[in-house]
């Protein structure tokens, strides 16, 4: 059993992936509590941003504008998706709102691996700025984007919850998430807050892209199928609660990493999110059934 | 074959809106045993058979002898072994239909489940020398009992989340899979030895050894799940799920033991999805878990939706899609990644405009073709009357 | 109104595509892979592989085939397609004794079933009389039965056990068990006390280190073995187990794919790992000028890569010329460009034509595997001679060089060395084969 020093450099690592798990799940969540849409696509999207960043930094365009591009991309792709098949499905089951968003992952899929090819030995990686600036604490190298990943991921969780609160787009679109027919019928403009949603979501995945690119591997199938484990935390916090997904979200990186160095464990590490759902989804089916034998139904 | 009397076609569910009550409770009535009035009984009174009936009977034969007697003479060995998948994963797809299809339950883990299917057909294979087919029932039970007892706490949890929890179920089976990897002949529970250098070879039944042999083979225990998927269909659970699929709390309501039917919905999949895992394992000779990426299980939902989850055509169609059309791609020397993006395009498109998929689209379509012709037919020969 | 509907379905998602391939298709200018060849022109004309400079060969056409891995992440068709280059400037130039030469490519993904129906594609549907340039993760077991029932003799770029282990095939390099045994070897001799051995967990993880459990206990050095799920999720906390499990007077030995070794080193690096082991060493897929241009000059002379054929940068003989000269006329599809992979595409088609020429009377399946089967050629590519024979295991390259990256480039660190002989496997086909197992104490 490995001693807390030797974990210590593995918890950094869990938190920055953590970060970016909760940064994912937010831009998941608040998505689905606008449009009931729950974007299965997010990491085809963020994927294929960081394709075309690194697509542009090879071609000799400055990094920072190819990270704008990026996340333009994956806004504007995730927003002109919701616009086109938003309404159309608007009346269908949450259900086959996700599966269409699968459609949308599946050709991204298809197209990223016709456009940036795995032949022969070439390979690419995406490296950030931000991975050269290094500092240490107590023998440990930290770099800024591993800080940045997790900042990124308070900070947009604490800001998003605000924002739904305090501002009035924020309100407009809990207001829309609680009940459309409503909403529209009170004179709010329900597509155009619906749109905001889509645009936000497409954000956070331009983003979370690029960081999983750094952080994980710069490949269109690793980074779309990722969205699975990004996945866990929305679940855990029932696809409802941003400051649950946050929390769900760094436990399951700090979990997977930690899990790493020891020797029994090691090859399990991957399968974190998912249990960690699993039982969190089996948790809350008892309480429900919990609640109803106690109604003394 | 539209099977399907008993409710409501393949609409997606929560699509239709809640007013099958009515309907739920005729069903419910006829669940319940020895009722007054007509009898279900059995499915083949001859005298009560129409015509149509008859007609799908004759298709069905025909394609099957197509299948088992042409195929084999008329295609290539490459081809051959493209259409052995082709009959394995139109089980996968069949199960996942009554699944998605029938009952409404999505589930995003059938792969995992064909991988848990092959892996226990392989380890008795390697283990024992029971004869195939017991293998092949074995395998099933086994994939049936573990579908079961996944399901039953998973079936407590509604649409969404129940899709969610068979994803999450997914990516761990692959997780382990990748870890403990498949049995190769090895000793111990997990049969897997990783310092082999000659890997023995899965064996296969011993009057199917041969490629366009083991085909045939395939094809008929495909047959054989047809049929037991069908008679499922065409009695009572079938009219269980149909209800439930109508409207869960109505269905409730009228008295019908949801949970005990969505259970079997889920044992049914299981089973035909892990006799299947049975026939991968013989037809493949040697199993590896990267062929059982997460990946598998999304494109299996998206094209047993396309093809059309609640026909038992749909299910064909889906087997095609999934094998067939890979092998000509690759002989044509298109990149398979054409077919991923036709998948996507193809989930979108139905899930906008056609919810009951291709298999029920293309007939609906050929119909209307036919009405469009025989109407132009009509007013091109002059009419007697005035009235148009 | 449906129409209407689909129509605008399938807008979005076309719209896309042709937005994206707008996109990369701007972006592609200037970052080809392969525009960063050497910049010298080469000093031979490509005219030298065939027998009459120019003369395009019109005879009936010789048949071969060949099965590769081509999936995401893990693709090897840069050595068919480099072997099918070589092809095309033998037939450009005289062909085989007039005969050109028809090379049919099948790709597979790890799919048994797959493999098993390419195989019969080829023999069936294409006729092929040999198989030349075979690159698959498992292709040599599921087929091995079947060519061996054909009695064909497959020249390949081995992988999986059953390439090194079979009657019926030989490879031109030395696949993962003894790239890292060499690897390893290296960096023992070097003064390495701990040797953590990581690969992929893909088929055949126990036949891969046999050879290094075997070497290091005989030279009493404790190994830990650790397997990666692949593509690597968190190669971050891959990086951290790897240099905890070598500690300070260990090496690390790799055995991944480029991509996936790509991913661990970058960690390595952010992570300011390097010089927390004694030497970082690589089995044959790092050989890679992208690699070596990937990585910083913090790796200089910390990272050991084995290099199962001539390492590019190092040499210019005559045959590295023709290579790189060929790679640049009609090697397009190659989109690594210089590497290992091409180079065994090289060799293999280099070799099979060697072979080829041999043969008298007609090209059948029986007369051009005889061919295979009886060759013994000096390439220019490889330390040794290659010796194909009727033994029962194979493995004619069993000896080989180490690189270094060194700014931007892999250069030569040690010349030819022969794997050591305390690998089992190898001691027994040396064996066979009639040539010393052991050498020094190190057992080479």
């Amino acid at each position: 059993m490995p001693s807390w020093q030797d974990f210590q450099p593995f918890l950094v690592v869990g938190l920055a992936l953590g970060g970016v798990y909760a940064l994912s799940g937010v831009g998941m969540i608040v998505l689905y509590r606008a449009t009931g849409v729950l974007n299965l696509a997010f990491g085809a999207i963020g994927a294929m941003g960081a394709l075309i960043a690194w697509q542009l930094i090879n071609g000799g365009i400055n990094e920072w504008l190819a990270y704008v591009v990026c996340v333009a991309f994956s806004a504007v792709l995730t927003l002109v998706y919701g616009v086109v098949f938003g309404p159309p499905l608007a009346a269908r089951d949450p259900l086959v709102k996700a599966a269409a968003t699968l459609g949308l992952a599946l050709i991204l899929l298809g197209a990223m691996d016709l456009l940036w090819t795995s032949n022969g030995g070439a390979v690419r990686s995406l490296t950030l700025a931000t991975d050269s600036s290094t500092f240490t604490v107590s023998q440990i190298q930290i770099n800024w984007t591993q800080v940045i990943a997790l900042a990124l991921g308070v900070v947009i969780t604490v800001v998003t919850g605000a924002w739904l609160r305090y501002t009035k787009l924020g309100t407009a679109m809990r207001a829309v998430a609680n009940d459309r027919q409503i909403t529209a019928t009170l004179g709010v403009p329900v597509r155009r807050v619906e749109a905001a949603a889509w645009l936000g979501c497409g954000v956070l995945s331009g983003l979370a892209g690029l960081l999983l690119a750094d952080l994980v591997a710069l490949d269109a199938t690793t980074l779309t199928w990722l969205v699975i484990s990004s996945l866990a935390a929305a679940v855990i916090a029932r696809l409802r609660s941003i400051a649950v997904t946050l929390v769900a979200g760094i436990v399951i990186g700090v979990v997977e990493s930690m899990l790493v160095p020891i020797n029994s464990l090691t090859n399990y590490a991957d399968m974190t999110p998912f249990v960690l759902a699993g039982v969190a989804l089996l948790v809350v089916m008892f309480r429900r059934r919990e609640i109803t034998v106690s109604r003394g139904a | 074959m539209g099977i399907g009397e008993g409710g409501h076609g393949g609409q997606a569910p929560g699509a239709g809106q809640v007013a099958g009550v009515e309907e739920a409770r005729d069903a419910g009535q006829a669940l319940r045993p020895s009722s007054e009035g007509a009898a279900r009984g059995p499915v083949f009174a001859i005298s009560r058979v129409r015509p149509e009936t008859w007609v799908r009977v004759a298709a069905v034969t025909a394609v099957l002898a197509f299948a088992l007697f042409a195929v084999p003479v008329i295609l290539s060995l490459y081809y051959v072994d493209a259409m052995t998948q082709v009959a394995i994963y139109s089980i996968v797809a069949l199960g996942l239909g009554v699944l998605v299809g029938r009952v409404g339950l999505y589930s995003l883990g059938q792969a995992a489940v064909l991988a848990l299917g092959a892996w226990t057909a392989a380890r008795l294979l390697f283990a024992t020398s029971l004869p195939f087919p017991v293998v092949l029932l074995a395998a099933g039970a086994i994939t049936m009992v573990l579908g079961t007892v996944i399901g039953l706490p998973a079936l407590r949890l509604s649409g969404l989340y129940l899709a969610l929890i068979t994803l999450m179920l997914a990516g761990a089976i692959t997780v382990v899979l990748s870890t403990v990897n498949f049995p190769n002949g090895g000793h111990g529970f997990l049969g897997y030895n990783g310092n082999l250098i000659h890997i023995p070879p899965i064996r296969r039944p011993s009057l199917a050894g041969s490629d366009a042999a083991y085909y045939r083979y395939a094809v008929v225990v495909a047959a054989l799940m047809f049929l037991l998927v069908l008679w499922h269909v065409r009695t009572r659970p079938g009219r269980a799920w149909a209800a439930i699929r109508q409207s869960e709390p109505a269905a409730l309501a009228a008295g019908i033991n949801t949970t005990r039917y969505k259970l079997w919905a889920w044992a049914l999949a299981s089973f035909v999805t892990g006799v299947a895992g049975g026939l991968l394992a013989g037809s493949a000779h040697f199993l590896y878990s990267i062929d059982f990426p997460i990946q598998n299980s999304i494109t299996l939902l998206a094209v047993v939706l396309v093809a059309g989850a609640f026909s038992l055509w749909g299910a064909i169609v889906a087997g095609l899609l999934l094998q067939l059309l890979p092998a000509l791609f690759q002989n044509w020397g298109v990149s398979s990644d054409w077919i991923t993006i036709l998948f996507g395009v193809g989930v979108l498109q139905v899930l906008t405009t056609a919810p009951r998929g291709l298999a029920d689209q293309v007939p609906k379509d050929l119909r209307r073709l036919g009405r469009l012709l025989s109407g132009a037919t009509r007013r091109a020969a002059p009419s007697r009357t005035g009235t148009t | 109104m449906t129409t209407k509907r689909v129509f605008r379905g399938a807008v979005g998602p076309i719209a896309l595509v042709v937005a994206c391939m707008v996109f990369a298709a701007w972006g592609s200018f200037g970052s080809s892979p392969s525009a960063t060849a050497t910049r010298r022109a080469p000093a031979i004309s490509t005219s030298s592989c065939g027998p009459k400079a120019g003369v395009a060969a019109t005879g009936s056409p010789i048949r071969l085939g060949v099965i590769v891995t081509d999936q995401a992440g893990t693709s090897f068709t840069d050595i068919p397609n480099m072997a099918e280059a070589y092809f095309n400037c033998v037939n450009a130039n005289g062909g085989v004794k007039g005969h050109r030469i028809k090379y049919y490519i099948e790709t597979e993904q790890t799919n048994p079933t797959q493999i098993a129906a390419d195989a019969k594609q080829l023999v069936q549907t294409d006729h092929v009389v040999g198989i030349v340039g075979n690159t698959s993760i498992i292709e040599c077991s599921v087929d091995n039965a079947y060519w061996k029932s054909l009695g064909m003799f497959i020249i390949d770029s081995g992988i999986a056990s059953e390439c090194y282990g079979s009657a019926n095939s030989a490879a031109v390099n030395m696949g993962p068990r003894f790239s890292s045994d060499g690897a390893a070897q290296y960096v023992i001799a070097k003064g390495a006390k701990k040797i953590a051995f990581d690969q992929s967990n893909v088929p055949g993880t126990g036949y891969n280190v046999g050879g290094i459990v075997a070497i290091t206990k005989k030279d009493r050095i404790p190994l830990s073995q650790l397997t990666e799920n692949v593509p690597i999720q968190d190669a971050d906390s891959v990086a951290l187990k790897e240099v905890d499990a070598a500690g300070p007077n260990g090496a690390v030995v790799l055995n991944f794919t480029p991509p996936d070794a790509l991913v661990i080193l970058q960690a390595v690096q952010k992570l300011g790992l390097i010089n927390r082991v004694k030497y970082w060493a690589c089995s044959t897929p790092c050989n890679t000028d992208f690699l070596a241009k990937s990585l910083g000059s913090a790796w200089n002379g910390k990272l050991f890569v084995n290099a199962e054929l001539l390492p590019p940068d190092a040499f210019n003989t005559k045959t590295m010329q023709l290579y790189k000269a060929i790679l640049k006329k009609y090697g397009a599809a190659v989109s690594g460009g210089i590497g290992a992979f091409s180079e065994m595409g090289f060799t293999e088609a280099e070799t099979a034509v060697h072979a080829l020429n041999t043969v008298k009377g007609a090209y059948t399946i029986h007369s051009v595997n005889a061919a295979f089967v009886g060759t013994n050629f000096k390439t220019g590519m490889l330390c040794q001679v290659w010796k194909y024979g009727h033994y029962k295991t194979h493995i004619p390259n069993n000896a080989d060089f180490t690189v270094t990256p060194k700014n931007g480039k892999m250069v030569l660190a040690q010349g030819c060395q022969k794997i050591s002989g305390f690998d089992p496997l190898m001691a027994h086909y040396r064996t066979q084969a009639g040539t010393a197992p052991y050498g020094s104490g190190h057992g080479y």
